[in-house]
């Protein structure tokens, strides 16, 4: 198994500079038509990070709320470390270890609390697959402490007895639409409402994050675009005017047109036999 | 020369006549040859985009992960193309949700913009625009000359902000309905350019449909 090997370049001062530097793309090539698109999803309020994949500083002062990537990376197993910024890895706050990233694939590593409140780390695969025309893909991630919710849309619940940390999803009219996120069977709204621009032809991944508890609840959405499908047809003309085929019945006068000659020809020539005679 | 021969005679004067008359609407049915196929494939060559992390040194984007909001976008409002004096409005259009086809609009005069692509700002994909040839009540439509265009002539969208863009038609072609690649017309990269799709080709009167789409592509002039 070819394991990745990044190495942080110059962050140049930027802030949340991250870099992934591929350390010899030729090494890199054998694997490189199975590599997976990663994005990695910030939902643990109030505390930025830096994220460690195996043991490199990748993600320099990640804020909470943020998206980062895709990252390229090949099919391997990974290890993931977050730290408080400039920490070292010892001292991470959440590690998880061999962590498989399979092949072909994308996928959005989310950090987020669990149900109970604890940080963790949930790997999703997206559902990249073609939408039809006219279509969005919305997606919803429970990624909260939170019990189980239902999500609206134009005041109707979409999803129902929604659990962290488990995703829904639905292919619907593109368009903009009001969404909240309620309490499971209740009216007592959690998240929202917000207004949901689900762009034709993308998939919109809304991360509900934050605690119940600590009253922060709220949301991180994740796009991804180029998922569109042309239209079945152009039928653009009922009227025949514009046809520019030949219509059988000019097959039957030629048809009759050669009839008529080659019938006549004979008799023609029958007649002026017989005037020879 | 006999009453005999003279009917035959007349027989095959007939004979010519009707070869000659269904050769001549054969030759004038024969349609516009296609040009511009390989600029067309050219431009829907999507722009290549380095690979990330194989070059080395680049930088993975930070995003934060707020809702999508509504993009900005020019949807074209007139469509004139000179050379076969057309002058139509354009609507904005998406999918009929029955059949999944193109939502011309119903009014042969006008035209309809796939709402769903790029408008006149895009600077990548297909900007598309189809109507009519011609409708069964409504007599001949906007695109009824469509496939008389020729590489070089000019057309010129307006949009919604008032600006006018010209375009210069690089390629037409025909497509049987089935064999169309939709997917390159309908594309959201590649160098930006105006596709106007109509149909063509014979007609079924059964069906009252045409077998064929005519394809203009435009590039910006």
């Amino acid at each position: 198994m070819q394991y990745a090997m990044f190495r942080r370049v110059a962050a140049g001062g930027a802030v949340a500079a991250l870099t992934f530097a591929g350390v010899g793309a030729a090494t890199m090539s054998p694997a490189y038509a199975a590599s997976s698109k990663v994005s990695v999803v910030h939902g643990i309020p109030d505390t930025p990070v830096d994220v460690y994949v195996n043991g490199e500083k990748t993600l320099n002062n990640f804020k909470p709320g943020d998206v980062a990537g895709p990252l390229t990376l090949p099919e391997g197993e990974y290890d993931i470390a977050l730290t408080k910024p400039g920490e070292a890895i010892d001292k991470a706050i959440l590690k998880v270890d061999d962590a498989a990233v399979p092949g072909g694939a994308n996928i959005s590593l989310a950090a987020h609390l669990s149900a109970d409140g604890n940080p963790q780390i949930t790997p999703f695969v997206n559902d990249v697959s073609k939408v039809g025309a006219g279509k969005a893909r919305l997606i919803v991630r429970h990624t909260a402490a939170a019990p189980a919710v239902d999500v609206r849309a134009g005041g109707k619940p979409v999803f129902e007895d929604l659990t962290n940390p488990k995703e829904a999803k639905a292919d619907v009219a593109a368009g903009s639409v009001k969404a909240d996120v309620v309490l499971a069977g209740t009216d007592t709204v959690a998240i929202g409402p917000a207004d949901l621009n689900l762009k034709e032809g993308t998939a919109t991944i809304v991360y509900a994050i934050g605690s119940a508890e600590a009253k922060n609840l709220s949301v991180v959405a994740q796009t991804i675009t180029g998922l569109h499908s042309a239209p079945g047809g152009v039928p653009s003309g009922t009227g025949g005017q514009a046809g520019t085929g030949v219509d059988t019945w000019w097959y039957v006068l030629a048809g009759a047109g050669v009839l008529l000659l080659v019938g006549g020809g004979a008799r023609v020539a029958a007649t002026a036999r017989a005037g020879r005679r | 020369m006999t009453v005999r021969n003279r009917g035959a005679l007349a027989a095959m004067a007939a004979g010519a006549a009707a070869l000659t008359l269904a050769g001549v609407v054969a030759c004038g049915s024969e349609p516009a040859e296609d040009v511009g196929g390989d600029e067309v494939t050219a431009l829907a060559s999507a722009t290549p985009t380095p690979a990330p992390a194989a070059t080395g040194g680049g930088s993975v984007p930070v995003n934060p992960g707020t809702l999508p909001a509504g993009s900005e976008i020019v949807p074209p409002v007139k469509l004139s193309i000179p050379p076969i004096r057309v002058t139509a409005t354009v609507n904005p259009v998406g999918v009929n949700e029955r059949t999944d086809e193109f939502e011309v609009p119903p009014s042969v005069d006008q035209v309809g913009w796939y709402r769903y692509g790029p408008g006149l700002e895009t600077d990548a994909g297909s900007v598309v625009i189809a109507g009519h040839v011609d409708s069964a009540e409504q007599g001949k439509g906007a695109f009824f000359r469509l496939r008389e265009l020729r590489q070089g002539d000019k057309l010129t969208a307006t949009g919604s902000d008032g600006r006018e863009r010209s375009y210069r038609v690089v390629a037409r072609e025909e497509y049987r309905k089935s064999k169309i690649p939709l997917e390159r017309y309908f594309a959201r990269d590649g160098k930006p350019r105006l596709t106007l799709i109509t149909c063509g080709g014979p007609f079924d009167a059964k069906t009252r449909s045409y077998r064929d789409n005519i394809v203009i592509t435009a590039v910006p002039a």
